[in-house]
């Protein structure tokens, strides 16, 4: 077959413009990849019997009628499926986590540091790094169910398990550090270690490997 | 295109136009289009948004099923196939129309024989 990319890039633009306004779905994903892929086709027929694709494509859109129909079933589709959704809530509890997270590792360095120059018992200073443990999942979490310009936010279910095996990878180096100091003994840290790191290394390459495309083209 | 056919009239029909051409086979929305086009000896074309409208009233209503074709090269095709529901409302659309179609003729043609 022929190079079709302008071609393939003016279809999808112009299904893109046709649903500009609607709010990002599966949905809708699913809608303007059936109308892309027939649109394409119409068009390639309409070449195939001698229309160059200038017309082709004009022909095939007019022909197609108006989408703003269409367009407007998937807005009002989207309007009822915020509610159980509350895109803005689970903004605002992105936002919020995001604070929180970063608040929570900045405490956990600063009393790290000063811990280290009180002077105090090793184990107390290591101690103080639970709140980097606690804070790195729920930046974790945060980032995670936030949505950009390009990536839809990631449901809360699959964010809260990446936010799972980050904090099993820190609560695992963090395992290690304290319990070689409270022991003295490197072997039980590692082994304190290993459980921990395992888990959240297993659960979080299960998670990279599974992770479905968020993002929000067609492409 | 000529004209024949008034929107108004086909409006009411299209589901079951859809149903129609299910019930022959799985199919996509581009072939849809084109069937219908082909049943009408290319004297109707339905145009393809209200085609999109329909189907996803069908599948809502669970008288059609959607599922994704795997082609590689250009684009996946989203196939539709009819379910047993769809079976049964195209029965009875078949049905409604035969009704309709004689109380109509009547009501447009009739009537000249009582004149005497």
């Amino acid at each position: 077959m022929t190079d079709n990319r302008p071609l393939d890039q003016r279809i999808r633009k112009y299904i893109d413009d046709a649903f500009r306004d609607v709010e990002p779905s599966q949905q809708l994903l699913d809608l303007k990849e059936e109308l892309t892929s027939n649109l394409r086709e119409k068009t390639l027929d309409l070449c195939r019997r001698g229309l160059d694709e200038e017309q082709a494509f004009r022909e095939a859109i007019a022909s197609m009628g108006s989408l703003s129909g269409l367009a407007e079933e998937m807005r009002s589709l989207s309007r009822k499926q915020s509610q159980p959704g509350h895109p803005a809530i689970d903004a605002h509890i992105s936002n919020i986590g995001l604070v929180l997270g970063v608040l929570l590792v900045l405490f956990g360095l600063f009393t790290l540091t000063m811990t280290y120059y009180m002077d105090m018992e090793p184990t107390s200073v290591a101690g103080t790094g639970i709140f980097i443990v606690i804070g790195g999942p729920v930046i974790t979490y945060s980032v995670l169910t936030r949505e950009t310009r390009r990536k839809q936010g990631m449901n809360r279910l699959r964010a809260f398990m990446h936010a799972v095996a980050v904090g099993l990878l820190l609560f695992g180096l963090f395992s290690a550090v304290t319990s070689r100091y409270a022991t003295g003994e490197m072997f039980i840290a590692i082994g304190a270690m290993m459980v921990f790191f395992l888990a959240g290394t297993g659960l979080l390459l299960y998670l990279l490997l599974t992770n479905p495309d968020r993002s929000k083209g067609c492409q | 295109m000529p004209g024949v056919i008034s929107n108004d009239l086909i409006r009411g029909h299209t589901d079951t136009i859809i149903l129609n051409v299910l019930r022959q086979g799985d199919n996509y929305g581009y072939g849809i289009y084109k069937r219908i086009l082909e049943l009408s000896d290319n004297q109707y074309e339905l145009k393809e948004a209200t085609l999109y409208a329909a189907f996803r009233r069908l599948e809502q209503d669970g008288f059609i099923a959607g599922y994704w074709g795997d082609e590689t090269q250009g684009g996946r095709r989203k196939y539709y196939r009819i379910t047993p529901q769809g079976r049964e409302k195209y029965e009875r659309d078949c049905r409604d129309w035969e009704f309709a179609k004689t109380i109509l003729d009547r009501l447009i043609r009739g009537g000249d024989e009582n004149d005497g």
